[in-house]
């Protein structure tokens, strides 16, 4: 066989398989669009030369298949339960499957890349994820029409809410309890701290502690999947979206049913 | 009208941490999310409807979203998430869940068919931009197979 390409051609099909995978479960994982991952695999897969390349993803799984030359087909499946936002994996698994598919690196570096990424800890500290959701939602009260002093409760209000959603996440399997549980013990800091005195408008102040809560990264997948026509992963997303978005609803009508 | 722009940067710039976004990009996105915020807080001014000013707010966020995903080699979704954030309808939202809380069910009804249109709207402008940018890509799903050899 032509060994000359980098030793890309020697690479066995399991090899290849595993690499692909990975990297798919990656993106799938923290949060690429469904078209991205199918493309970046068929891409990946192709460039090291095997044929009849074929994947499947949804939004729960991704399913891959390609031919081994003079060995017949391969087929394996994974199965992804989590979905997180992480969007620097994303762009550090497509730098990695863009340099294996020009050549730049080969399988076994690809290999080391991707399993880098894969144990990467989250990129930015959680402290300062709450600290963003408390600044995204001062911010935002004010945009929707508060004042200055409203956006000190949003402020603190977003912040708990963030940090309640962390907290809640850990410890149940149904994830959109952990949404309604950060919506209304969110909401009730801000109610509270505005009662107390701190902020004037309470709508506004009720609003900004709920935008850091939205679903962006589902929603616009959502669009982009059902646009390009992968529809079972598109209505899944979209209906994820629905139930996250009906959760935080519920959660901020309770909390203003039961307080204000 | 500058201070809203500050704001709405900023906002945008935590909505990407919130979200994880390469430290590089974010700084982008944000400003990308506050020319979004500005176009559709500035187009009612000039008697046009808030859906419209929504769908042409998104397309530029967009089309801005694609160009420089090209121009940095990243995926699209890093820049176009955060340009949208601002354009999503949170206090209709919240108004129409006020309204039902109440017991004023066309008030809520109203209120509510405003946030499907601005939704809606949205995702027209993701739509169109994106449709824009994969021209001659050829179609996925149309109806006819008119070209086949």
């Amino acid at each position: 066989m032509n060994n000359t390409i980098g030793g890309i051609l020697s690479m066995k099909a399991d090899r290849m398989m595993d690499i692909c995978l990975l990297a798919g479960e990656i993106m799938l994982t923290y949060g690429a669009e469904t078209y991205r991952v199918e493309e970046t695999l068929e891409r990946m897969a192709k460039a090291c030369h095997f044929k009849n390349v074929h994947c499947f993803v949804m939004t729960t799984g991704i399913f891959l298949s390609f031919e081994e030359k003079g060995k017949g087909d391969v087929m394996q499946m994974v199965r992804v339960d989590d979905r997180l936002q992480d969007l620097n994996k994303i762009a550090l698994v497509n730098q990695v499957s863009r340099e294996l598919v020009s050549g730049q690196i080969n399988g076994d570096k690809a290999w080391k890349k991707l399993k880098d990424i894969a144990k990467r800890k989250v990129y930015y500290p959680p402290y300062l994820i709450h600290i963003a959701s408390g600044v995204a939602g001062g911010t935002f009260s004010y945009l929707f029409g508060g004042n200055a002093y409203d956006a000190i409760p949003a402020f603190f209000a977003g912040f708990s809410a963030s940090w309640i959603l962390l907290f809640f996440q850990e410890y149940f399997q149904v994830r959109f309890f952990a949404e309604f549980m950060a919506a209304f013990l969110g909401g009730a800091v801000a109610i509270v701290l505005v009662i107390i005195g701190i902020g004037e408008n309470v709508d506004q102040v009720i609003i900004g502690t709920l935008m850091p809560l939205v679903p962006g990264i589902p929603l616009t997948n959502a669009v982009r999947d059902l646009m390009s026509g992968d529809l079972i992963a598109g209505l899944s997303r979209g209906a994820e979206t629905f139930i996250t978005a009906l959760s935080i609803a519920t959660g901020i009508a309770l909390a203003i049913a039961l307080l204000l | 009208m500058l201070i809203e722009f500050i704001v709405c940067y900023f906002a945008v710039v935590a909505f990407g941490i919130i979200f994880n976004g390469p430290i590089r990009m974010i700084w982008i996105g944000g400003v990308i999310g506050a020319i979004s915020w500005l176009i559709y807080s500035t187009l009612p001014t000039f008697d046009i409807s808030f859906v419209f000013a929504t769908a042409v707010a998104s397309l530029t966020a967009a089309t801005c979203s694609h160009l420089l995903a090209k121009w940095l080699r990243v995926p699209v979704t890093m820049f176009s998430i955060q340009g949208i954030i601002p354009l999503v309808p949170g206090s209709k939202a919240y108004y129409t869940m006020l309204a039902f809380l109440d017991g004023e069910y066309i008030e809520g009804i109203q209120i509510g068919i405003d946030t499907m249109l601005q939704a809606g709207a949205i995702a027209a402008g993701l739509v169109f931009a994106l449709a824009i940018f994969s021209f001659g890509k050829g179609g996925i799903g149309q109806r006819y197979e008119a070209k086949r050899p």
